[in-house]
């Protein structure tokens, strides 16, 4: 049977919510068992939609006691003292067993160069820690492509990719080894067996984009791709858990 | 019938009927995409255990209607009972007559309606009349891409108006237009939605199914654009029950499809 850990999960009370939609913790987690999903690597709503302070904090209370869920922090780069220094975050991540950072440069209005979070990223390097963002939502495929050279020492996950990508993808992915692609939404027919046969399994990492994605519909693309099943275990969790257990905090 | 064992053991979905009428084929301009021809989605299909799929040749809506209609007709003939076609209109050419591809059986079913990428052609617009009047006449379906709730909504005024041609709002019932598509299946009989989107969440056929009736869903991929799995997976694995899981995967598609 092959096990998943989903590396895209957004937990908390959303502002948006539509009747039917798994919109609670408990939701999420039925969908998980009924999934095979082991556990999930979760963000906090309020981090992400309203409160990114507040978000963090919250995500600590919500996941207290339950090993299902690995924590990630939304970063926020602080200037004029808004937020935690870049140094004073990532005590705060190792106190709190928090193992990855998401970065929101246009939901929180902030730049992506070094000039901006470059303390932030040479610590995630130091760590080695995966960063995590979200393509289309908060940067184009061609911006992705000058964040990885930007931190080439930073392995960059990038969710939310389209069906549509695979031209803009392809010259980054020859480029940029640190680029690495969630499976949630890159429905393509016979997407998951191109990008291995291209560009290897070792570069695609299992997510679902729970609550607003479909878990169901992202373990079956994984469990009936045309691929191996060495291949399968490699984006199921292999490969998300190779990067997590090199992180040292 | 165990579907959700059958995506646990990632086996094909043999012994049911399945029936995938929102496909296409065809080179995509705007982006790559994965294979697009009949043999790989029926190489797709075989893997999978779906039966049949109904598709457009894609470039035909965008481009040359006649060869695009002659594309869909050679691949049917070239995978019969395997691939059906639906004929596509085009609103700009006063020429345009889909009649012959329905004169003997080439392996057409419907009529596909993509009005947003025909010069933002509203869906109920005159020039799709001699579509809609030929698949009155002859009691056909008539998938309409219809994403947005005004899409929604005049693919609904066809249906008011063509009483004997079926109406498949295509994405429809799981996107924006959602509230405007369950309205739509309540009011017409000969209305239905099917299920081809990727970024419906878990839940959403569950949702639809109980607002509309189970007998007005069916199953559609939006292959080769999406892989069929996608869909597939969401379906077989949704907290509905095993029944319900048959008639929209195929048994719907049945009675409306002549199959």
């Amino acid at each position: 049977m092959l096990r998943f850990i989903d590396a895209r999960c957004m937990l908390g009370e959303r502002c948006i919510i539509r009747e039917g939609d798994p919109n609670t913790k408990e939701a999420i987690l039925e969908l998980m068992d009924r999934c095979h999903i082991e556990k999930a690597i979760v963000y906090h709503a309020m981090a992400r939609e309203s409160e990114l302070p507040a978000g963090n904090m919250a995500l600590i209370g919500e996941t207290a006691g339950d090993d299902r869920f690995i924590r990630q922090w939304c970063a926020l780069p602080s200037y004029f003292g808004e937020y935690m220094s870049a140094e004073d975050f990532f005590d705060a991540m190792k106190q709190h067993h928090v193992t990855s950072m998401r970065l929101l440069p246009k939901t929180c209005g902030y730049s992506l160069r070094p000039h901006s979070i470059g303390k932030l990223m040479d610590l995630a390097a130091q760590c080695h820690m995966p960063v995590f963002i979200d393509l289309g939502t908060e940067l184009t495929t061609d911006e992705s492509y000058d964040l990885c050279k930007m931190y080439p020492e930073v392995d960059l996950v990038f969710g939310n990719s389209g069906y549509r990508e695979n031209r803009r993808l392809g010259p980054i992915l020859e480029q940029c080894p640190n680029f690495y692609l969630g499976t949630g939404n890159y429905v393509a027919h016979c997407g998951i067996k191109l990008f291995c046969e291209y560009y290897g399994a070792e570069r695609l990492i299992f997510d679902t984009g729970l609550p607003t994605g479909s878990a169901t519909a992202a373990v079956s693309l994984i469990g009936y791709a045309e691929i191996s099943d060495e291949e399968k275990a490699l984006i199921a969790h292999g490969n998300i858990e190779r990067l997590l257990g090199e992180v040292r905090l | 019938m165990d579907f959700r064992e059958l995506v646990y053991g990632q086996k094909p979905f043999e012994g049911v009927f399945v029936f995938d009428v929102h496909g296409h084929i065809g080179f995509e301009q705007g982006s790559q995409l994965g294979p697009n021809d009949g043999e790989s989605m029926v190489h797709t299909m075989d893997r999978m255990g779906v039966d049949g799929i109904c598709v457009s040749f894609s470039p035909g809506i965008r481009g040359a209607w006649k060869r695009g209609n002659d594309q869909t007709k050679d691949t049917c003939k070239r995978l019969p009972g395997r691939v059906f076609g639906y004929a596509v209109p085009n609103p700009f050419h006063a020429e345009c007559d889909l009649t012959p591809y329905f004169e003997e059986d080439l392996g057409f079913r419907g009529v596909k309606i993509h009005g947003n990428i025909q010069g933002e052609t509203p869906e109920n617009d005159p020039r799709y009349a001699h579509a809609f009047e030929l698949a009155n006449r002859l009691k056909l379906p008539v998938l309409f891409h219809a994403w947005m709730p005004y899409e929604v909504d005049r693919a609904a005024d066809v249906a008011s108006r063509y009483p004997d041609l079926n109406v498949i709002i295509g994405h429809g019932g799981l996107t924006f237009a959602r509230d405007r598509a369950v309205a739509a299946c309540k009011r017409y009989d000969n209305v239905f939605c099917d299920t081809a989107i990727s970024s419906a969440p878990d839940g959403s056929i569950e949702w639809l199914v109980d607002k509309v009736g189970v007998e007005k869903v069916l199953y559609g991929s939006d292959m080769s654009f999406f892989d069929c799995i996608h869909t597939l997976g969401k379906l077989a694995l949704a907290k509905l029950s095993d029944t319900d899981k048959e008639k929209i995967l195929g048994l719907n598609a049945k009675k409306i499809f002549d199959l």
